[in-house]
């Protein structure tokens, strides 16, 4: 081999994420990690066959885009269609959706936490992939791994008890909802909300204990910064469901505050590249390169000047203190921010219930096409996301863009992934832990493959370490 | 016309009835089941979905319950392994033909298609899929046509004709290029017979025909009601 030969790690797929990827670590000679790339293998198209739908179509058929956030694709179709209306939903109406969409948030960030992540610093990083995961958990730490699986129900009860149906929810309609909440239904949720809370509260303590004991990985873990994109109401606080979209740089200086998500195009611009699916987005004043931003439970919470419930705030206040009320780069704490989410959504849902309208009957307004255009936004588990549809005169689908969190979050995963590789991978030793730390960055970012590149094939889970000519040198093939 | 008493046997039944009545009537009227989907009593019955096929003695081939009418001393069963091979394959085809997504369909759990699939225990399709480029007429302000979820029953066509009287409906081509069309194929907003009144999107048995109000788990259509309104306006009052 001659001194310039490159050595290519590909890691593929990567295990307990959504969706399937690929990733291509690109070695230079002296076994120095110089480029990362996440490919998306999964192209399924959304934004092309809904042209010629109604509109109102597209809060039941962007749902089945991801089985784990439809609620979000829901409730940002829904308001792109109420735009196109011109109609506002009902109070009791918009009360239930958000309390689906802080239901589904709360079993999304379960999922992510429990399920998928709680093993790597329960059962550590370097242990058997094979148990590394919620069943390995429940051998260990039973009890957390019911709760974790109980409060994934819990979000999914809310949707079940509003809706009738757990994950593809019906009856979200353009002006409110379809069904009103029965008290019944209403006192069962709200049954719910101590264990719930127990829960978060007992994840936030492995977390944090987790930081205690890792404290140098933690820290060091891809803490490359970035800008910060994420929804906040009308006095900063942090918002999932309606406000409007903020802006801050690295510093935690405000760039663009309280803009109407319909003018998401001002500030955002998408560039493709030719190995993934998945497009660019950037901050358009900044260009490509230094406008590389962040969505999601990290990045609202580095964009947010403070939580809107008590416990939250809390909790927001420490986190505030890891770096020292600025933005918190390290990726690793996008899982502390998962859970302060979960815990004002709890908190958050607690309100609601508690409001005498939640019940009333008048769930629904009615209207008719008025506009052409409707653009829609809300906060997905995974950050912030965008519907727009054009449509014409008499209501058809001609065009859809769906600016998805994942999407969004590509170019700053990329990164991540480069800064840990190049931490943890010297020479072509490719060691199971070592890899696992990786897509452990990836895994940060939960991301959600399937619905950001709207885009099947499970491919043999290996890794190659291929050299600039394609050549594979050493292959590690793994279970999944 | 005068009606004379006959007996005949269904399914090993012995059935007393008058003459003039269809099959279909009589198992009916003995709560005896028949599959239909282009049946709607009170409208004129065309015999074009052959889901209600019936195995009469003496008779080579198997006959559409809705169009014959009974005899005395016929000989009828209803549902022999032959018939039922029948009615599934029909649905197969039914559902290989157009486009059908029921996860995302206006008519998910209302749909009489979706329900004679499961009657019928569809759990494949064995035929290729055909997948038509279909268009969804979205002209109407107050209405929605796709073409992918339309079984060509002739429902709305009848209905249309026959009860509203405003022959807006016709069909056009032949073959799977068959195509339900609104006045002379232009779009159904722009109909000069069209009355708005709705009764073909109550009569149609799947999600072709729908309101633009509703969204999906509020579709709510009700074809029983036309062949009320039918009896009604027999009334003379
Ligand atoms: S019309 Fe009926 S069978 Fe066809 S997609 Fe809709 S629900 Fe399914
Ligand atoms: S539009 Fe409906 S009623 Fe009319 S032919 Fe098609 S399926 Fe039958
Ligand atoms: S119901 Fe008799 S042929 Fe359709």
């Amino acid at each position: 081999m001659d001194s310039t030969t490159k050595k290519q790690i590909v890691i593929s797929p990567v295990t307990r994420i959504e969706g399937h990827a690929k990733i291509t670590l690109q070695m230079d000679d002296r076994g120095q990690v110089t480029e990362a790339r996440f490919h998306v293998n999964e192209f399924r198209g959304f934004e092309k066959f809904c042209e010629g739908r109604l509109y109102t179509e597209m809060p039941v058929i962007s749902a089945r885009i991801c089985g784990i956030c439809p609620v979000s694709h829901t409730i940002s179709s829904v308001k792109a269609c109420e735009m196109i209306q011109g109609v506002e939903p009902t109070y009791a109406g918009n009360l239930l959706r958000k309390l689906m969409h802080i239901g589904q948030n709360i079993s999304s960030h379960a999922l992510a936490f429990f399920h998928l992540s709680s093993p790597d610093f329960l059962l550590g990083y370097d242990s058997d992939p094979a148990r590394r995961n919620i069943l390995g958990l429940a051998e260990k730490y039973r009890d957390l791994a019911i709760r974790g699986i109980r409060l994934r129900k819990f979000g999914q009860e809310i949707s079940e008890r509003i809706t009738g149906k757990k994950i593809h929810a019906m009856g979200i309609a353009p002006g409110g909802i379809a069904f009103p909440l029965t008290e019944e239904n209403r006192k069962a949720l709200l049954n719910w909300i101590p264990e719930a809370k127990e829960t978060i509260h007992i994840g936030i303590n492995v977390i944090k204990k987790f930081h205690d004991e890792n404290e140098a990985m933690v820290k060091s873990f891809s803490p490359t910064p970035t800008l910060y994109l994420g929804t906040v109401g009308s006095g900063g606080q942090h918002e999932l469901y309606d406000g409007k979209l903020r802006f801050v740089d690295e510093d935690g200086i405000i760039l663009q505050d309280h803009v109407d998500p319909k003018r998401y195009l001002e500030f955002i611009a998408e560039r493709s590249v030719n190995w993934s699916y998945l497009k660019m987005p950037y901050y358009k004043p900044y260009g490509f390169e230094k406008g590389i931003y962040r969505v999601g439970p990290l990045a609202r919470l580095n964009v947010a000047s403070r939580m809107k419930t008590p416990e939250a705030q809390a909790e927001f206040e420490q986190f505030k203190k890891i770096n020292n009320s600025k933005p918190v780069h390290g990726t690793f704490y996008f899982h502390y921010a998962r859970l302060i989410e979960a815990l004002s959504g709890i908190e958050d849902a607690e309100i609601i219930l508690n409001d005498k309208l939640i019940t009333d009957k008048h769930v629904q307004h009615f209207a008719r096409w008025n506009n052409h255009v409707g653009i829609g936004c809300s906060e997905a588990p995974r950050g912030t996301l965008f519907h727009h549809y054009v449509t014409e005169n008499t209501g058809k689908i001609k065009k859809v863009n769906l600016l998805i969190a994942t999407g969004q979050n590509n170019p700053a995963m990329n990164r991540s992934i480069l800064d840990v590789a190049q931490q943890y991978i010297h020479g072509d030793q490719i060691e199971e832990g070592m890899l696992n730390r990786v897509e452990s960055a990836i895994r940060c970012y939960d991301p959600c493959l399937s619905c950001s590149t709207h885009a099947t094939g499970a491919m043999p889970f290996m890794v190659e370490l291929v050299d600039s000519e394609g050549r594979i040198l050493k292959t590690i093939a793994r279970e999944n | 016309m005068s009606m004379t008493k006959l007996t005949l046997q269904i399914d090993g039944r012995s059935i007393e009835t008058e003459s003039g009545r269809t099959i279909l009537e009589v198992c009916k009227e003995n709560d005896i089941t028949i599959l239909t989907m282009c049946h709607l009593k009170g409208i004129t019955d065309v015999g074009a979905c052959r889901l209600c096929l019936v195995e009469i003695e003496g008779v080579s081939k198997l006959m559409s319950a809705c169009t014959t009418k009974v005899a005395d001393k016929m000989i009828i069963r209803t549902s022999t392994e032959k018939i039922k091979r029948y009615q599934r394959i029909t649905t197969e085809l039914f559902a290989a033909e157009r486009n059908h997504v029921c996860s995302v369909c206006i008519a998910n759990g209302h749909c009489e298609l979706q329900k004679l699939a499961y009657d019928v225990k569809m759990d494949h399709i064995r035929y290729p899929y055909l997948f038509p480029q279909c268009e969804v007429d979205t002209s109407h302000p107050l209405y929605v046509l796709d073409h992918n979820r339309c079984i060509v029953c002739t429902r709305c066509v009848r209905v249309c004709a026959e009860v509203e009287g405003a022959y807006n409906w016709d069909v056009m081509n032949r073959g799977t290029n068959v195509r339900i069309i609104s006045d002379f194929n232009t779009p159904w907003g722009e109909s000069i017979t069209c009355s708005d009144c709705g009764k073909c999107v109550e009569a149609c048995p799947t999600g072709a025909l729908w309101p633009k109000a509703v969204v999906q788990g509020q579709l709510n259509k009700a074809p029983e009601f036309i062949s009320d309104l039918i009896e009604k306006r027999k009334m003379k009052l």
